[in-house]
């Protein structure tokens, strides 16, 4: 944790970030928290996220540059936060120049949690790698049923939803202004549970978006399991256009741009 | 209980260059093929957004066809490589979560190709009908 703070105090004291988006302890929770140079003994509360304590600093971070599109601000990150990062300077949505990373790598149990294929970051403040998982299970358990039993499993969880939309308002790659979730000639209004397409026409924005974070599982009052919807989205994704999300080496997105050739064939009738 | 006067109910996305000018020439060449067909024309392919296909499964298509020019006669020159991308998306998706991707079917038709739309509705209208009413839709009109 030292080290962490460390280097924290040191960004905000030699001006070179004008805050950092991190996590505090408060009332005994651990909590998000904008630290500055004006306060720089909260510094030294400062903490990498516990586990359990999971928040879409990403989205924060989001809202603080739009306001300071000038300054420079440092985040915590965990694996997935800095997936998002990279996903989010790939759309245009974050200058790369202006975040400074303060990495966390999970532990194992996280990691075995979330089932993900990259719990470390690039730069680690705080941590060590552990055993990534590259294979899904739940991915795995939806496929190994019949497409009859998998659309009854999927019903099931759809009808379930309330529409709340806590799934994209959590979401750190949900950065549209309008949201054709709200959109009353596509998605049909004033019904719970909604359209049976909701879910469908979420999961068609999440692909090759998706970080994998599974914010949007843990805040879901319904339990969904939106996380499998999103990583097998993310896998055909992978699978057709080769496009991994969160590595800045695989390009723009495959729906960001037509590109040069088309090499997919119609599928036979 | 089985319907037994099912009629299927499709909805076809053609591009205004190529496939749906080939539903004229069909047309003037009086090629037959069912009427189930419910024909939407849009500018180009790449304009058919997944949003508009699921939205035709949820408001009771028995299936959806979309027809583009071939790749590389696109009139907007690459718009159907976004066709293509989407369309083999959402199948897989379809396929991930149950909801039968063959109802879902793309089909490079061109302009001069009369004969092969006449047969591409007359070959997806059968294979719907023999697929019956879709699961999305019995699951929306029970709910």
């Amino acid at each position: 944790m030292n080290k962490l703070r460390e280097k924290v105090r040191n960004l905000l004291k030699e001006g070179k970030v004008a805050g950092y988006v991190g996590y505090m302890m408060r009332d005994s929770h651990p909590l998000p928290h904008f630290f500055t140079k004006e306060r720089l003994e909260e510094v030294d509360q400062a903490i990498a996220a516990p586990d359990n304590a999971r928040y879409p600093l990403d989205k924060l971070l989001q809202q603080v540059a739009s306001r300071y599109p000038e300054e420079t601000f440092a985040i915590q990150v965990r694996g997935c936060d800095e997936r998002g990062l990279n996903e989010l300077y790939k759309w245009g949505q974050l200058d790369p120049e202006k975040v400074v990373l303060v990495g966390v790598a999970c532990n194992q149990a996280q990691a075995d949690y979330c089932e993900c294929p990259g719990p470390w970051t690039s730069v680690i403040d705080y941590g060590e790698k552990c055993q990534p998982v590259m294979k899904s299970r739940r991915v795995a358990q939806i496929e190994a049923l019949g497409e009859e039993e998998a659309f009854k499993e999927w019903l099931g969880a759809f009808q379930k939803c309330i529409k709340c939309y806590g799934c994209r308002d959590v979401c750190p790659m949900c950065f549209c202004k309008e949201c054709s979730l709200e959109h009353p000639e596509l998605m049909s209004t004033g019904l719970v549970p909604p359209d049976t397409i909701f879910q469908l026409v979420r999961a068609i924005h999440m692909a090759g978006r998706c970080i994998d974070c599974g914010l949007c599982e843990e805040n879901c009052p319904a339990d969904i399991p939106l996380r499998v919807l999103y990583k097998k989205a993310n896998e055909i994704v992978k699978d057709l256009f080769g496009y991994e999300m969160g590595v800045p080496e695989s390009g723009p997105s495959p729906w960001k741009m037509l590109g040069e050739e088309s090499t997919l064939e119609t599928k036979p009738m | 209980m089985p319907d037994t006067n099912f009629e299927p109910k499709i909805i076809g996305f053609f591009c205004n260059w190529c496939t749906y000018a080939g539903a004229d020439l069909a047309g003037v060449s009086r090629l037959q093929y069912p009427p189930n067909i419910r024909v939407i024309r849009v500018m180009c392919s790449g304009t058919v957004s997944p949003h508009h296909v699921l939205r035709a499964f949820q408001k009771g298509a028995d299936g959806v066809l979309i027809g583009g020019c071939h790749i590389g006669d696109c009139h907007y020159l690459r718009g159907n490589f976004m066709t293509i991308k989407r369309m083999r998306f959402l199948q897989d998706l379809l396929k991930f979560t149950g909801c039968e991707p063959g109802r879902l079917h793309l089909e490079w038709i061109s302009a001069a190709e009369g004969p092969k739309f006449a047969e591409t509705v007359r070959n997806f209208t059968e294979k719907i009908r023999k697929l019956g009413p879709s699961r999305l839709k019995l699951a929306v009109r029970a709910a």
